[in-house]
């Protein structure tokens, strides 16, 4: 496994790294015990929109400490609306791409920017709460990545069957009991779904 | 930087030393022979074999006839454990669940072959619970199998204690040991320790790779596991270097001259190590057992709030190479079975460093490594959420 060269300068030099003074809105994503985490602090200019300074921190791999840099430099100077735009796959690209065990930290980075944008717009009466309905857990599957070639869950067309009743959540997976990652896609699952207070019960079917 | 300047991974592999690389120079090119009989080059291979043998056995207090080469410490596990299993035909195993992956694949593999196996616990030292193992002898236990020293953390599992409770169920109870990590950095005596089958391996005592030994004692059954015709040994037929074995044998010679001074020197430098490490590094902790509890050549520490990746990716950058337990790190993103097997949590796992030391590890390689690793560290938990977390509950 090798990390570009690019990769491999972010780690060494990130750039926005530290933690922010009073920042406008910050989020932190992932857990401690899953070997990572990353907290996104955003200063916005109110009336422009204009992200004026982003930084983070980082408690992870060097390609958790590479795609939190690359992130934040790819939303530096860029209004709310085109930061928005920014995913886990433009990060990648701009690091020259990731070894496929790796992609889940630009997920990771990407998600908690947009975290953070998030809460700016709703704490600001940009956008109200978002009802959390089966379409949440979709677009939380699409960010499940499948180490063993670094591409989400969904695009891989993994996911048979989504389900949510009564704060159950029902996920059919097409991954043969062979499969070595069973265990690291399940547990990755249940941290995204487990942050949303809807979700009382997750319950993952195998073939 | 040079690649592995400082090497503090000597548990994996260990760098050859030269006088090897001398022994084994003359059977690469005018002694290539294989051991044979009636003519003059068998013969003198033949002898040549019978001394190496000699030395391995001379370093573990047992009979030559009792030593046999193979390719390498897993080949020997291999041998060994299917061998046995192979003889008994079916019956109750044991072992630990912080056993070398060599073991516990062996025992996962026997479980298919209609085994049943026990799993003993280990405590937050990596140690078996000798109560626990008493409790799991049942009347068809027909084999045991430890790691005499931890791969992970450098426990000493106590072996003598092991084998008089196995002595004392009333039917025979095969032992088998790996010895890959003990061999050579604490003493093992065949006579003393009661142990049946056990795998060594030239290569973590600056021997070349690709070559080993399983200690059979006088009188055990093992099955065959390996077919074909007899060159060297009869357990791992075919083929097998005598250059290797040459090589073997001269770093067993080299290890073993001063085996005591040896030993003391690795225990001087890795205790030097930790306690440097204490004193330039804030909040971290030792895995495994502390001062005589562990092999000589292992220090293992977490360091809290940071990721092992980072950190050896930071340190061999400056030339040195270490090892972690981070899942991270791992191709199957797995943290460290041993480390979550004894209680440590994911966070200590993944910021878990293993050092491992040679003959050839000096102070100063040490005082470099530290001092290095205290600035990785430094700029690592300025970059950490979750030390910025404790910095501010401190405030």
């Amino acid at each position: 496994m090798q990390y570009s060269q690019k990769v491999l300068d972010h780690f060494m030099h990130p750039h926005n790294v530290g933690k922010m003074d009073n920042p406008d809105a910050t989020a932190t994503e992932g857990s401690p015990s899953c070997g990572d985490q990353v907290t996104v602090y955003l200063k916005v200019n109110h009336d422009s929109k204009v992200i004026e300074d982003v930084s983070f921190l980082s408690y992870g791999c060097a390609s958790n400490i590479a795609t939190a840099s690359i992130i934040t430099d790819l939303a530096k100077g860029k209004s709310l609306d085109e930061a928005k735009a920014i995913t886990w796959r433009d990060a990648m690209e701009a690091l020259d791409g990731l070894p496929p065990v790796k992609v889940h930290c630009s997920v990771l980075a990407a998600d908690t920017l947009q975290t953070a944008i998030s809460n700016y717009e709703i704490a600001h009466g940009l956008k109200e709460v978002p009802n959390f309905s089966k379409d949440t857990i979709l677009e939380e599957l699409k960010k499940i990545i499948y180490p063993q070639v670094g591409e989400d869950i969904v695009s891989l067309k993994m996911v048979k069957y989504v389900g949510f009743t009564d704060g159950e959540v029902l996920i059919d997976l097409n991954m043969m009991s062979f499969d070595s990652w069973r265990q690291n896609v399940a547990e990755e699952i249940h941290e995204h779904l487990e942050k949303y207070p809807e979700v009382k019960k997750i319950q993952i079917n195998f073939p | 930087m040079k690649p592995g300047k400082i090497y503090l991974d000597n548990c994996v592999t260990s760098a050859m030393a030269p006088e090897v690389l001398d022994a084994m120079l003359p059977y690469f090119s005018e002694k290539f022979w294989y051991p044979g009989s009636f003519v003059s080059t068998g013969e003198s291979a033949n002898e040549a074999l019978a001394g190496f043998q000699q030395v391995v056995a001379d370093s573990i207090k047992a009979d030559a006839a009792e030593i046999h080469f193979t390719s390498g410490g897993t080949l020997a596990n291999n041998i060994a454990i299917k061998g046995l299993a192979g003889a008994l035909k079916g019956g109750h195993v044991i072992c630990s669940v912080v056993d070398y992956p060599d073991l516990l694949t062996n025992a996962a593999y026997l479980e298919k072959q209609g085994f049943e196996v026990s799993y003993l616990s280990a405590d937050s030292q990596a140690m078996i619970d000798l109560t626990e193992l008493k409790a799991a002898i049942r009347p068809d236990t027909v084999l045991f199998m430890t790691t005499i020293v931890n791969h992970v953390v450098g426990t000493i599992q106590p072996v003598r204690e092991i084998s008089d409770i196995l002595a004392a169920a009333g039917h025979k109870i095969w032992f088998h040991a790996d010895a890959g990590q003990a061999y050579g950095k604490i003493p093992l005596n065949m006579q003393e320790l009661g142990i049946d089958t056990m795998s060594i391996s030239a290569h973590k005592i600056h021997g070349p790779q690709g070559i080993g030994a399983l200690y059979v004692r006088k009188g055990t059954k093992l099955g065959q596991v390996i077919h074909g015709v007899k060159r060297v040994d009869g357990l791992q037929t075919g083929g097998l270097s005598l250059a290797l074995i040459a090589g073997f044998a001269k770093a067993v010679e080299l290890n073993f001259s001063d085996f005591e001074g040896n030993v003391a020197r690795l225990r001087q430098l890795s205790d030097y190590l930790y306690q440097k490490l204490q004193e330039k590094i804030p909040y971290i902790e030792l895995n495994g057992a502390p001062g005589e509890g562990r092999a000589p050549h292992n220090i293992n520490v977490s360091i809290d709030y940071i990721e092992g990746e980072a950190i050896t990716m930071m340190l061999d950058m400056h030339g040195i190479t270490v090892a972690t337990g981070s899942a991270c790190a791992s191709q199957g993103l797995k943290a460290n079975y041993v480390l979550m097997a004894i209680g440590k949590t994911h966070v200590q796992s993944h910021g878990s460093m293993k050092f491992t030391l040679s003959r050839y590890t000096t102070k100063e390689d040490l005082d470099f490594t530290v001092d290095t690793l205290a600035q990785i560290t430094e700029e690592l938990r300025s970059r950490s959420p979750l030390y910025n977390a404790l910095r501010n509950q401190e405030r």
